[in-house]
């Protein structure tokens, strides 16, 4: 370790190759992926599902499994080759020297033992410490991982925690050994954002703090950004674009990374006037890439006979900072050409009102004790919703996991009914009429899709037989054989090739399958269609074409789109009204516009602050919220939001949040807050996002 | 003739007796190992050596049990003069003019019978109660734990409680007390065998209904052909009561058998063994439903409309059925003990049968003096059960595979 010259790279992958061998074939993972990283530089590695990103991660660590193998290559950490190195050698290097942290906090950690223990273990096995001050240490770090009350969090077990404080432990475990190079694969995917937003800056913060160099994972460019002070982007196993962020951002070289940036809705990109552009085609499966480049038969620019010719090397940018790029035409491709305009598309019109609720309350009541004695506590998942819907129109409505947006779906479905309050679809009161009693036409005409593609098709049964189900149970078509052949026009209207009627849902990828869901709530003739969170699952080039498609659906049928979902940037880019809910309460509504511009509710502020933008050009506001979303078996009094809003201060007389629950306010343009701000305070807002003067 | 065959010889008399099952053998595997890509998880078993052994030892004993008439050398019930203990490989001493075979391959017992052929025997008795009843067991333990755990709350209480009665109950008393002459007095297991045969019928009415009620043709098609078979089935197994037997004689004038009836005694043990087994199915099927409910597609099916059981025998069961199919495995097992077991307290069956747990029973009490009619068919019951756990090891394995 003392031989090791720190104005050398901490870890350096030379061509590296990696393989994974199954019972029928050798599957090439990663081919010829090379980086460096500095002492004290974060890497950002970015790709869709499936491009050897976490691979990439995996072989560092040196934990491919049984079947994965590095085939050629080298990956050197502080100088040492640790693809040949020895068991014994690699388990004093993981842990102490190169720490992982993955994605979902709840399984790094042990459920049976203390936050505490499990932390003081990682310098007592490294570096035989003793345990009180072992324990110190931990304390130390916990402290350093911004926890409130470390002794209490050292004493507690890990499901005693949020996931936002799951994650920070899994963070600080990895810093107690003070490693050199710490892994991040998707740390934040599975929290919300606005604690994704605080993991952010504390990784950041801590990165700067300890000198640690990072390998940061994720598929969302924004963060990339906000995290990272170089990335390598990956397609299909293969680096194809690497350097300074801000220079990739600006001036990208490779047209894969181009059309990334065109299929995610920055702020400025509209439905109709500047739709998204998605990438045409799918990703290869990694036995059937294509000869030359990869990402060849999706490319705009693609020329037969050239990009098809040779494996394609990279080549360096000149006069940047160590930009490459894995693309013959680098020089010849006019890189500013602004977009290819694509066909703008008519806005949909606006029609009558086909789903009003008024004063909605949802309570649920669970029984305290274990054996069904003990107090009864009431759960209010929604409290007083009251909005309505027309046809045609797309109304967003966003929160964070547990504010009530799944309970009012289930409401509004039948699957549940309503406590009080009244729902009104198409001239029917259908608030306490269960989905059993209610007639097919109404339940084929509200329909749901779904969020997680790997779980909304039965794996049991072929596609084709999935529609013609939902087909036979609205009673459409007359015979079966009427029913198959509606089922595959609905396969046409979604895209998909008819010859999928008869696959299995396994041997779809997560964005057809979601098309098929789009095709199995439409089967009906819907006419109000929830999605809830239909495309956070799906990597982003496809999140285009699902949103594409969802929109050409609704212009065609005028269905009335209720969007569900955490993502701002795509709420802006769709919806016509948001809805923005916190705790069971709506606390803002209003256009687009007006939910996007001041003045605001000051959680939607911290939201809006909260959601990393990929545009070098877009300054944010940072507000990062304290703590967590309270839980709402027990909020607290007053204003819901009260325990984290950081305008509390401002609000006369003191104290009032805390005693009183605010009334909606109704500002110009039917614009509806509640919050007890004046409207002096209110009036002074800044906007979140400023777009900076090119 | 006096001499006994030496233990080569034997052994290769032995091969050449279960020559159908060889080729049988044969067959299957060259069928599956070529076909292995197309066959789903059956295909995938090939793939696994602990899998490959596994379905090899239970299909050993399935051909066994089918060609069962062609392997045997003797008449399992046969006595022959001075074979009484006959050590293996010994002659016989009259041949009657050669129709006999000319060995007994594996000696004879205390009442001179032919072990070989008894253990032979042995397995199509043992394999046709066991994996029948089984799949009785899952049929009970199916219906009642889908509701249990899909619906939930007081329904699923009371179901577990039930189960847990069962369970908590110890299975031999429970099996001496079903299976004594007085109990039989008194009508419970015809009772119970009421009770537990009906759960097949309302099992497969409920899945074509629920699937086909929106085409009333095809489903009134389906649900009449399982009530008539069903209920004809039951009445003959359940109460001896099958009025094929009677109406076809009377047209025909001669005495035929009916279609489906069943030994008292058998009744009772298959009765025993369905009780214990399916309260532990239902355990399982209930734990597998609780999880899978909570998935998008069952959402998806409720927010269509369907009815509950659509949801569960079309859109959880089919998705539950990895495990189920493992525990079938390691289930019919447990069932052959179970039975081997109650053979040897000599429960249930007639104690001429050539079941292996009665056979057991019999030569222990000359163990010391000739092993052989014990060992045998102890050695049967032990390779059929390690078979069946291996395959079910095996299926466990390379589901979890891609």
């Amino acid at each position: 370790m003392t031989d090791w010259d720190p104005s050398k790279p901490i870890l350096e992958i030379d061509n590296l190759s990696i393989s994974f061998f199954t019972r029928l074939r050798e599957i090439p993972a990663v081919m010829d992926f090379s980086c460096k990283v500095m002492a004290g530089e974060s890497m950002g590695l970015v790709g869709e599902s499936g491009c050897g990103k976490s691979t990439v991660a995996l072989a560092v660590m040196r934990d491919l499994g049984k079947n994965g193998r590095i085939v050629a290559g080298s990956i050197k950490f502080k100088g040492r080759d640790l693809t040949h190195m020895g068991d014994e050698e690699l388990r004093h290097i993981r842990g102490s020297e190169i720490a992982m942290i993955y994605q979902e906090p709840m399984a790094s950690l042990n459920p049976a033992m203390k936050i505490g223990a499990q932390l003081a273990e990682v310098p007592m096995i490294h570096r035989g410490m003793a345990k009180t001050e072992a324990w110190q240490l931990a304390r130390q770090i916990v402290a350093d991982v911004r926890l409130p009350d470390p002794d209490r969090i050292l004493n507690a077990y890990p499901h005693q925690l949020s996931g936002g404080q799951q994650q920070r432990i899994v963070i600080a475990m990895a810093l107690m050994s003070k490693p050199a190079l710490l892994i991040l694969d998707e740390p934040t995917t599975a929290l919300d954002v606005t604690v994704e937003a605080g993991i952010v800056d504390l990784v950041k913060d801590l990165g700067e703090k300890y000198g640690t160099s990072m390998l940061f994972i994720s598929h969302n460019l924004g963060l990339i950004l906000d995290v990272c002070d170089r990335l390598c982007v990956m397609y299909s196993g293969e680096a194809v674009e690497t350097g300074n962020v801000v220079e990739v951002f600006d001036k990208m070289r490779h047209p894969y990374t181009q059309a990334l940036f065109r299929s995610i809705p920055l702020p400025g990109a509209d439905k109709n006037a500047r739709p998204l552009v998605s990438i045409p085609g799918n990703f290869p499966l990694p036995h059937e890439r294509p000869p030359g480049c990869n990402f060849g038969p999706r490319c705009d620019y693609f020329q037969s006979g050239r990009c098809d010719a040779v494996e394609v090397p990279m080549y360096d940018v000149p006069d940047d900072d160590r930009h490459a790029t894995r693309c013959l035409k680098w020089q010849e491709i006019d890189w500013d050409a602004p977009m290819k305009a694509k066909v703008t598309k008519p806005k949909t019109p606006i029609g009558r009102v086909v789903l009003k609720m008024d004063d909605l309350q949802k309570y649920y009541s669970i029984s305290g004790g274990a054996f069904g004695g003990g107090t009864k506590k009431v759960v209010k998942a929604n409290e007083s919703l009251s909005f309505e819907a027309r046809e045609g129109e797309t109304l967003a409505i966003v929160g964070e996991s547990g504010c009530g947006k799944s309970t009012f779906a289930k409401v509004l479905m039948g699957m549940e009914t309503a406590t009080s309050g009244s729902i009104m679809l198409f001239d029917e009161n259908v608030q306490s009429t269960p989905i059993q009693k209610r007639n097919t036409d109404t339940v084929s005409s509200v329909q749901m899709v779904f969020q997680n593609p790997f779980d909304t098709l039965n794996p049991s049964m072929n596609v084709g037989r999935q529609i013609i189900r939902a087909l036979e149970i609205f009673k459409q078509g007359a015979s079966d054989q009427e029913r198959s052949d509606r089922m595959l026009q609905l396969l046409d209207l979604v895209k998909l090739p008819r010859a999928f009627a008869e696959r299995m849902p396994r041997q779809l990828s997560g964005g057809q399958k979601q098309r098929v869901g789009i095709a199995r709530a439409f089967a009906g003739g819907a006419k109000v269609v929830v999605a809830d969170e239909p495309v956070s699952a799906l990597d982003v080039s496809v999140q285009a074409a699902v949103t594409d498609l969802l929109m050409d659906i609704q212009r065609e049928n005028k269905t009335t789109l209720l969007f569900i979902s955490h993502d701002l940037s795509i709420v802006r880019y769709l919806s016509d009204r948001v809805m923005v809910m916190y705790l069971g309460h709506v606390v803002e509504m209003g256009t687009t516009d007006q939910v996007f511009q001041p003045p605001y509710h000051p959680y939607t502020e911290a939201l809006l602050s909260a959601v990393p933008v990929a545009d070098t050009k877009v300054i944010r506001k940072r507000i990062v919220l304290e703590g967590d979303i309270p839980s709402a078996v027990n909020p607290p009094p007053g204003c819901p939001f009260q325990t984290r809003c950081r305008w509390k201060s401002q609000v006369l007389p003191a104290g009032l949040c805390d005693r009183e629950m605010p009334p909606v306010r109704v500002l110009e343009g039917k614009h509806q807050i509640k919050c007890h701000l004046p409207d002096d305070v209110l009036a002074q807002m800044e906007p979140v996002i400023k777009i900076a003067a090119e | 003739m006096e001499t006994e065959l030496p233990w080569g010889p034997i052994f290769a008399r032995m091969l050449v007796q279960f020559l159908p099952v060889w080729i049988a053998l044969i067959v299957t595997f060259t069928l599956s190992i070529v076909y292995r890509r197309r066959l789903g998880l059956y295909g995938k078993l090939f793939d696994s050596p602990v899998g490959m052994i596994g379905f090899g030892l239970v299909m050993f004993w399935v051909f066994t049990a089918i060609f069962a008439d062609l392997i045997i050398t003797h008449d399992p019930l046969a006595q022959l003069s001075g074979l009484k203990n006959a050590v293996p490989g010994s002659a016989l001493k009259d041949t009657r003019g050669d129709t006999l075979y000319p060995y007994y391959l594996l000696g004879g017992d205390s009442l001179a019978r032919d072990v070989f052929s008894r253990m032979v025997m042995g397995a199509r008795r043992v394999l046709s109660i066991a994996p029948a009843a089984t799949l009785f067991a899952f049929m009970v333990g199916i219906t009642l734990g889908l509701p249990a755990g899909y619906l939930g709350g007081k329904l699923d209480t009371i179901l577990s409680f039930i189960a847990n009665l069962v369970l908590a109950f110890p299975v031999i008393l429970l099996f001496y007390l079903l299976v004594t002459p007085e109990i039989r007095v008194t009508g419970i297991p015809i009772a119970l065998a009421a009770v537990l045969f009906l759960f097949p019928i309302i099992f497969l009415t409920i899945l074509w209904n629920s699937r086909y009620f929106t085409n009333p043709p095809q489903r009134n098609l389906y649900v009449g052909a399982t009530l008539v078979i069903g209920l004809w089935a039951y009445s003959g197994l359940a109460f001896n009561a099958d009025p094929s037997g009677e109406i076809l004689s009377a047209i025909s004038g001669r005495n035929v058998r009916d279609v489906f009836s069943m030994d008292p005694n058998l009744l009772n043990v298959f009765v025993s063994v369905v009780f214990v087994n399916a309260p532990t199915v239902f355990r399982i099927v209930r734990g597998i439903v609780m999880d899978l409910k909570a998935r998008d597609y069952v959402a998806a099916g409720q927010t269509r409309g369907e009815g509950p059981w659509y949801i569960m025998l079309w859109e959880i069961l089919p998705n539950a059925r990895g495990p189920l199919i493992v525990d079938f495995c390691l289930r019919i097992g447990y069932t052959t003990i179970l039975l081997g077991t109650l053979g040897f307290f000599g429960l249930g069956v007639s104690p001429e049968s050539p079941d292996w747990g009665s056979t057991i029973n019999s030569g222990r009490k000359l163990l010391t003096l000739f092993p052989h009619p014990a060992v045998v068919p102890a050695l049967a019951l032990m390779s059929l059960v390690l078979g069946l756990n291996l395959l079910a090891d095996g299926l466990r394995e390379e589901s979890l595979k891609d």
